[in-house]
């Protein structure tokens, strides 16, 4: 039989075992022996069980704020009901959500006022319809009830008026001397308006400064750019376009910027709908483990300071293979020790694939790097095909050394009146701390927060922010399309957007932000002079056709020797005795910003499944050389600074590098976000910043919590995430469905079926719903996790609970390591798997409910009675997916009131002692169900869709009527890569998925193994 | 008086005496009801003040419980059943000795019974007592437990009655109810001897109210016989059908490790051998204590030790056909979970199973070893300990590491779990000494129809 081959090879392949199971640490071996006092502590502390929900309690002062607030410029008191407002009914509004130069155009659900959910705009060239795990957590972040309320100086409740009288005396003072003394430290935003009112800040106080300051940032994109063309461009890369792509530590789809995008546009590429279809090919050199280096066909893990210099021989190599590229200024790398086989097999395929290929390299590399790799996607032909580069209209660029200058100045006591927009640098500066100490010697310091942060609570003066789903603003895209943002809610605490505060600080008067923002629109975008223009662009959410044309400038190979030779790049390797540490965004809190959103802190790392926390990740053999285990505590030291982190052994980590995670450790973020993991800030100074050597590593004999919400990382030879590679499946089409053998008989369609005692239920008539999964396409980047978070008001449980296997996600996304062999164990490939209740047929869950509160409907869903439910928590262990969740506590008695507000009115709150799980977004299907009945007409592909398969940036999930032959998941459950996992147990689950393929480079793989560096 | 059973079987014939200390009927009669007729012991008051002390800390942690949730127990997303359903099997395997010993023992006309079989019984109500508090508390909503009966209701809903823990509802309330019924009816001559023993006039009151106006006439004593003998005819099938029900909660399922066809037959045995277990561990105090030695003699304990014996290798060869089976099968996740039993983070639970179910009863295959007291009172507590791990075994194991490894996890119990644990105990105890101290705890009736004196050929030689 064809699938034996398969079979045997998945038998046969070595898969990654747990290291705590390998290595049988202490911890483990612990782990076996505290069976029984494991709960002793609980029991002198039953509140330490619950740290968060209790927490969650502290503030309930906030209840007569859940009311009906609507924007003020399109309100209308209910005495006359607008004729729109259906109650019960939503609408939906289109805004801009920014996060620093990038803007994502959003479609916001709002019940009677009151969003409640956030998804993708489709005409928005940055979202395309779709969202990610940040953006969609949004909502939580705007009700956050740690959000600041009051104007503060020193401490002290005041009123706006108390700050605008205040700042005449400023204002007065700084007009006269110009601006002498007075400095703004704001974040980078991409904003018309914005922009216009710098300007105008900046004649008011020519003498002022105006210094742009981002923690995570493009700024080495920029400034590489900058050297190799004169100019400051900002990339936007069409992976749809490519069929070679090169990753030199470049995160793109989930870190690094306008990731929905790239996780689309990749997505595209690899989608495949038979065995004769092609597929991009994706290449990730890269430090960290990251989920771009689980979607690549090769991967070679590398010190991060070692990334030049592999780009400098990968540019010699193109050379030396023909390519037309200036690399003077490289001779000094052409002796190296990568794998040369390898570098000269990429080299290759990028070469051959010119005007397909693309190299895309990550913020975190230096300036010079970007440099080279713009000259080499401009030799490749990447240039307005696979890559576009666009000057950044309307938005300010942060950059570090004015930051630092500020700082300095700052100590000095250079400056009199530092005005702080936004950011929390006493947090996240370089040397935060030297930050905060300097904020000392500045007589006036205002900072616009939207939390009391590390800043605020240093600044004399503190103005609460508005959340972006508040405020009048607008936005540019990468590509420069120009679109508004529009207020959802009026500001729940009275606060103030930048604009608002910008224009008060350089006019002295008041003008409201939607003025400002209509007066910037008349110039950039004359059809909104007109209501209707302007009604069309908010409809919209961006203005047609306002994107800015591609630009790419000849290279200037001189300017990028030249930076070479001023900042050569490192030729050698950090060894265990002086082991490199690299800074990596956090997939869940970003830099920080995001440390007291709940949704976010509780979502497992895509790669880690670390939830609540972060850790010095190392791979095994760099720990063992360390002689430190998993959850151990280490001191990592650098000069005078020190920070604490515990270790977390990742294989695919680098040797001899230590990743730790920017964004937690936060000290003043709320009540989610105090204390929740380790700041990196003592070790992240302006010469430390992307990744740095000379640390010292000091082990302790402590150890700490790390909730993970996956102990097992293998698939112990089961045939769970199936996966071939390209020319396997071109040779077995059928792999997928054959992996399994069990008895069938032929079913009624033709293909067979298992063989069943009785004769079973069909399921013929009427709408029979489905759902298809491609794993090929999915790169894990959990954004379906927070949309169903979202959509099915699924609460959060606290680090504790996570810890003790208790979180509640509908959505699970499962993530496993293969290696081929024993020598691989610490290179191992990542696979991904999104799971959530499979609504079987042959629902095992529901024949052992005692109280038939778990059954089918006539559509085939299995559906949940959350009032009938008694918690004999007897169908989850019947389950073989383990997709049901059991509220263990009254998971949400404590919520605050203000966070009530995101709830979604359509979803029921579960109570505790009842199980929950997927729906397949019951809701939706009856929502479409009652549109289509009131147009008269049949439910049609596309009416349902759940909030999974709608957030998902690469359209991996589809759902959809598997009765209807032209549906869209028929279609794809009709492919040849469709399996049904565990379909050996008779169960006919309604989800199946669609296997994965990669497609290796055939000259790597016929050889020899590759050798890793 | 009469024989309670019309025996056929010559007490002789056994070739040995089934009483000890040549007692007559007045004797007998002295020597039991006097336990509940003299003053009380020093000792009683310890042991029940210790055992309420138990009882109201498990039942404040159940109060706990309730007031926060499941939450309170080690229960994680695997693991949803923990200490509490193996609790709960254990204790109604330990409930199953009680009945077999008085309803199929007696049907064998196995007359040794006749000295165990009444604390035995009630060993089986207060065990199924306790069995029964788990399953009712570790449901998530307590207050809609009701909804497990087929009562009428608006929702025009009955329970789901394809569902193993509905068949456990009406299997462990059945037993409970027959067990119960079982035991009073033997109980009623003796409560009646009580009575007519009684000085003051509220013992008298009570002891009458309870023997129903036994008068011990020639016609009650056929009616008392007849309907003793259909309780048994009862009782019998539902020793068997208990445990094998119960079985069914795991064997049903679709789980590795649960999901095997061997359960009922194996619970069963596993059942009586843990109930047979109990019977012993505390007949071995009481007899001491009461100096009845010349009632449960050795003999009664050797052939005790020869069930557990029997029953311990029927175990043991079930451990053995389930590994059998899951190699035989070529499953991979029946192997997978069995070779994860033995060899997985659960191992150590695994293997002090095997050591007291298996090797230790091997024990009694030397007599000197099944007549030595001190050796039988540790081997029967070694075995209701590894009686308790099998069913964790079963219980934690399958479903700590099942399908899909994503979701594994380590079930480790809090505090609560042992408490609650610890609390049955407090109720079982508590139970039985207030049995011991009001009620005659051996049958006189039934010990006095084995007594020679009861046969009627005694006399003749």
């Amino acid at each position: 039989m064809s699938s034996l081959k398969n079979k045997e090879k998945v038998q046969a392949t070595k898969y990654w075992r747990s290291y705590e199971q390998l290595a049988e640490t202490p911890e483990f071996k612990k782990l076996l022996h505290r069976e029984f006092p494991e709960g002793a502590s609980e029991f002198t502390d039953p509140i330490g069980r619950r740290k968060f929900m209790s927490l969650m309690g502290a503030s309930m002062a906030l209840a007569g704020l859940a009311g009906c607030r609507r924007p003020v410029e399109k309100i209308v008191p209910y005495v006359k009901a607008p004729e729109e407002i259906i109650p019960g009914v939503p609408k939906y509004y289109a805004t801009t959500l920014t996060l620093a130069t990038s803007a994502y155009g959003v479609l916001v659900e709002s019940h009677e006022g009151r969003p409640t959910k956030i998804e993708g705009n489709e005409l928005h060239p940055s979202t395309r319809g779709r969202a990610n795990a940040l953006l969609q957590a949004e909502i939580l972040n705007l009700y956050d009830p740690d959000r600041s309320k009051f104007v503060l100086n020193a401490g002290a409740r005041k009123t706006w008026d108390d700050f605008a009288a205040f700042w005449a005396g400023q204002y007065e003072k700084y007009t006269a001397n110009g601006g002498a003394g007075l400095a703004v430290l704001a974040e980078s935003f991409t904003s018309p308006t914005l922009s216009r009112l710098k300007k105008q800040f900046q004649r008011t106080f020519p003498k002022a400064r105006w210094v742009t300051y981002e923690s995570v940032s493009d700024e080495n994109i920029y400034e590489g750019v900058r050297i190799a063309t004169g100019k400051a461009l900002l990339p936007k890369y069409h992976f749809d376009k490519a069929s070679v792509v090169l990753s030199l530590d470049a995160d793109f789809l989930q870190t690094e910027s306008e990731s929905i995008h790239n996780n689309k546009s990749f997505a595209d590429s690899r989608r495949i709908t038979s065995e004769h279809d092609s597929m991009s090919r994706l290449y990730v050199v890269e430090p960290v483990f990251s989920i771009t280096g689980s979607m690549a066909d090769h991967r070679l893990s590398l010190q991060a300071r070692q990334i030049g210099a592999f780009t400098a021989a990968l540019a010699l190599e193109l050379k030396k293979q023909g390519l037309r590229l200036d690399t003077s200024g490289l001779g000094g790398y052409a002796q190296h020790d990568f794998d040369k086989k390898w570098l000269a097999a990429v080299a290759e395929d990028l070469r051959s694939a010119a005007g397909k290929a693309l190299v895309v390299a990550g913020r975190r590399q230096p300036a010079a790097v970007h440099a080279l790799v713009y000259a080499i996607n401009k030799a490749l032909g990447a240039a307005g095909k696979t890559v576009s580069w666009y000057e950044p209209v309307d938005k300010t660029l942060p950059d570090r050394k004015a930051t630092m200058a500020l700082i300095d100045d700052m100590a000095r006591g250079a400056v009199s009146t530092l005005f702080i927009l936004g950011g929390n640098p006493a947090y996240d500066a370089p040397s935060a701390s030297r930050f905060a100490a300097a904020m000392r010697k500045v007589e006036n310091s205002i900072h616009l927060s939207s939390h009391v942060n590390e800043t605020s609570s240093r600044a004399t003066w503190h103005l609460p922010r508005t959340h972006g789903l508040e405020q009048w603003g607008d936005a540019r895209a990468t590509d420069g399309t120009v679109s508004v943002v529009q207020p959802l809610i009026l500001p729940l605490y009275g606060a103030f957007s930048d604009i608002e505060v910008v224009n008060f600080l350089s006019t002295n008067t008041h003008e409201t932000a939607h003025a400002l923002v209509r007066k910037t629109m008349k110039k950039a975008v004359p059809a909104t002079s007109t209501d209707k223009g302007w009604r069309k662009i908010l409809h919209d959410g961006l203005a047609e056709k306002t994107g800015l044309s591609a630009k790419a400038p000849a290279v200037r190979a001189s300017a990028i020797s030249r930076a070479l030779s001023s900042q050569p790049f490192a030729k050698d390797k950090a060894t265990d005795k002086n082991p490199e540490l690299v800074f990596a965004t956090s997939a869940s809190v970003y830099d920080g910003r995001y440390a007291n959103n709940g949704w976010l802190q509780e979502l497992p790392d895509p790669v880690t499944k670390i939830a609540w926390d972060n850790a010095a990740l190392m791979n095994r053999k760099t720990a063992e050389a360390l002689g430190v285990a998993n959850r151990q505590i280490i001191t990592l030291a650098r000069g005078d600074k020190s920070a604490r982190f515990p270790v977390w052994i990742l294989p695919g980590v680098a040797e001899n590098t230590i990743v730790l995670e920017v964004g937690y450790g936060r000290t003043s973020a709320g009540r989610v976000g105090d204390n929740v993991g380790f700041d990196v800030s003592p070790l992240r100074t302006s010469d430390s910043w992307d990744f740095t050597t000379g640390v010292q590593v000091i082990a302790s004999n402590e150890s700490w919590m790390i909730a993970n919400t996956q102990d097992h990382n293998v698939m112990e030879g089961r045939p769970i995430v199936r996966e071939a590679t390209l020319e396997e499946y071109r040779h077995e089409p059928n792999f997928a469905p054959e992996m399994v053998e069990y008895p069938t008989v032929p079913g009624p369609d033709g293909k067979p079926k298992l063989f069943s005692l009785w004769e079973d239920h069909t399921y013929e008539s009427g709408n029979q719903w489905g759902m298809s999964i491609d794993l090929n396409v999915c790169t894990g980047c959990n954004a379906c996790t927070i949309a169903c978070q979202s959509e099915n008001n699924i609460p959060i449980v606290g680090k504790e609970q996570v810890h003790n296997g208790r979180e509640m996600h509908w959505m699970r996304m499962d993530r496993y390591f293969v290696s081929e062999d024993e020598e691989n164990l610490d290179e191992p490939q990542m696979v991904h798997q999104p799971m959530a209740c499979q609504h079987c047929e042959m629902a095992p869950c529901e024949q052992v409910c005692p109280v038939a509160a778990t059954v089918h409907d006539k559509e085939g869903l299995n559906v949940m009675t959350y009032n009938r439910c008694i918690g004999t928590r007897y169908c989850s262990n019947n389950c073989p997916y383990k997709v049901r969740r059991f509220n263990f506590f009254n998971y949400t008695k404590e919520t605050p009131e203000v966070v009530k507000m995101a709830m979604n009115p359509d979803v029921t709150v579960r109570f505790r002692g009842v199980m929950e799980k997927c729906t397949y977004c019951l809701q939706r299907i009856n929502e479409a169900k009652i549109v289509a009945k009131r147009e008269g007409r049949e439910l049609k592909d596309g009416d349902v869709v759940t909030a999974c398969q709608q957030t998902c940036p690469t359209d991996a999930i589809v759902f959809g009527n598997i009765n209807d032959p032209d549906s869209r998941v028929t279609k794809l459950k009709k492919q040849n890569r469709d399996y049904a996992l565990l379909a050996e147990l008779n169960v006919r689950p309604r989800t199946t998925y669609l296997a994965k393929i990669r497609n290796p480079n055939p000259a790597l793989v016929t050889g020899e193994k590759t050798e890793h560096v | 008086m009469e024989t309670a059973v019309k025996s056929s079987v010559d007490v002789k014939a056994h070739g040995a005496q089934l009483i000890d200390g040549n007692q007559t009927f007045h004797s007998v009669t002295e020597k039991i009801s006097q336990i509940t007729e003299a003053g009380t012991p020093k000792m009683w008051y310890v042991g029940f003040g210790i055992s309420v002390l138990l009882l109201l800390m498990g039942f404040s942690m159940i109060g706990y419980l309730i007031w926060e949730g499941t939450g309170i127990w080690g229960l994680n997303n695997p693991v949803g059943w923990g200490w509490a359903i193996v609790n709960f099997v254990w204790w109604v395997g330990i409930g199953h000795a009680g009945t077999l010993i008085s309803a199929i023992l007696f049907l064998f006309r196995q007359r040794w019974r006749t000295s165990i079989n009444r604390f035995a019984e009630a060993m089986t109500i207060f065990a199924v007592m306790c069995a029964g508090l788990f399953p009712a508390i570790h449901v998530g909503r307590i207050w809609m437990a009701y909804y497990m009966f087929p009562l009428p209701n608006q929702m025009a809903m009955w329970p789901n009655f394809r569902s193993p823990l509905l068949w456990d509802v009406f299997a462990v309330s059945t037993y409970f109810t027959v067990s119960l019924l079982f035991w009073y009816v033997g109980l009623v001559p003796d409560l009646a001897t009580l009575r007519d023993r009684a000085k003051s006039m509220f013992r008298k009151k009570i002891m009458g109210i309870f023997s129903l106006g036994w008068r011990g006439g020639n016609r009650q004593w056929q009616h008392y016989e007849l309907a003793y003998l259909l309780l048994a005819g009862l009782a019998t099938p539902l020793v068997l059908s208990v445990h094998s029900i119960v079985s069914t909660d795991f064997a049903t399922s679709i789980l590795p490790g649960w999901h095997t066809t061997i359960f009922p037959p194996y619970f069963v045995a596993g059942a009586i051998f843990s109930g047979f277990a109990m019977v012993m561990t505390l007949g071995i105090i009481a007899r001491k204590i009461f100096n009845l030695e010349e009632f449960i003699t050795i003999k009664h304990l050797e052939r005790m030790n020869i069930i557990m014996l029997l029953t311990g290798m029927m175990v043991g060869y079930a451990y053995s056909c389930e590994f059998f089976i899951a190699w035989y099968s070529g499953n991979e996740y029946e192997t997978f979970t069995f070779m994860n039993r033995a060899f997985g983070p659960y191992a150590w639970a695994y293997w002090t199973m095997i050591f007291c179910n298996v090797v230790v009863p091997q024990a009694f295959w030397f007599k000197k070893l099944r007549t030595n007291i001190p050796f039988m009172f540790v081997a029967t507590i070694l075995i209701n300990i590894g009686m308790w791990f099998e069913r964790f075994v079963i219980v934690a194991t399958s479903l700590s590491r099942d399908f899909l490894p994503s979701s594994w996890d380590y079930y480790s119990p809090t505090v609560f779990d042992v408490g609650i644990y610890v609390g049955s105990f407090g109720l079982f105890f508590t139970m039985f000494f207030l049995f011991i101290r009001f009620l005659p705890f051996i049958s006189m009736t039934e010990v006095k129809g084995v007594l020679p004196q009861a046969d009627p050929h005694n006399y003749k030689h």
